[in-house]
């Protein structure tokens, strides 16, 4: 299987789950990210995904390297989309396999944060009031 | 030297370019690169911060360009 996935096309949770199963693991730890249909205090009809592609696969295998060693997990997948998706479309998932729940749940919001920091990855919201890009958590724009 | 500029998310709706290509002094540092494209592209002021990768790594400002590096200049990001 494909451990980083960044691809236009929806997935299956469950088959994810089924092909990062192993003896070793005790647990797996999910988390699926979803096309909320407000933000900013507007409704959101759908949203644009844009990804630089080359680099955010680069940087997703290495947080999923960096995660494997630091919290000592089994395996590791991480699914990106792009594209135009809907409200309550998946946009991406994590899937973090490990012997117990501890490290399991730290490395998956580890690789949540290190995604929303460092991946090439931007949202734009597409609302009846006119179409907004989601600028990082640090805001780029200065207005 | 040339090399290749390619622009993201609202930086590149703001520039209305995907990517160009630029003509540079042999050794220029990403920095300097960055300095004129603010001076060719005003827009880019209006960002607090910006990110900057070259060949699909991020890079510090004092990073030295060669011949055919692909600079990225984008928006912090948001995905997830």
């Amino acid at each position: 299987m494909m451990m980083i996935v960044v691809t236009k096309e929806d997935f299956s949770v469950d088959g994810v789950l089924n092909e990062l199963r192993s003896r070793e693991m005790g647990a797996l730890v999910t988390f699926v990210g979803l096309v909320r249909g407000r933000s900013q205090g507007r409704d959101v009809d759908r949203i644009e995904i844009q990804v630089y592609e080359e680099m955010a696969k680069a940087q997703l295998e290495a947080i999923r390297e960096e995660a494997m060693e630091k919290y000592g997990v089994e395996e590791v997948a991480i699914v990106h989309r792009y594209g135009s998706l809907k409200v309550s479309e998946n946009i991406m998932m994590i899937a973090v396999g490990a012997g117990h729940r501890p490290e399991g749940f730290e490395a998956c919001r580890f690789v949540l944060e290190r995604i929303k920091e460092s991946v090439p990855i931007w949202k734009k919201e597409i609302t009846p009031e006119g179409d907004f890009w989601v600028e990082g958590e640090e805001h780029g724009r200065k207005d | 030297m040339r090399v290749k500029v390619r622009y993201f998310a609202s930086i590149r709706d703001r520039i209305g370019l995907d990517q160009e290509e630029v003509e540079t002094p042999s050794g220029t540092t990403l920095g300097a690169l960055y300095d004129e494209l603010k001076a060719t592209h005003e827009v880019l002021g209006e960002w607090n911060r910006v990110l900057l990768a070259v060949n699909g790594e991020y890079m510090e400002p004092d990073q030295s360009l060669s011949e055919g590096d692909v600079v990225a200049v984008f928006p912090p990001v948001s995905g997830g």
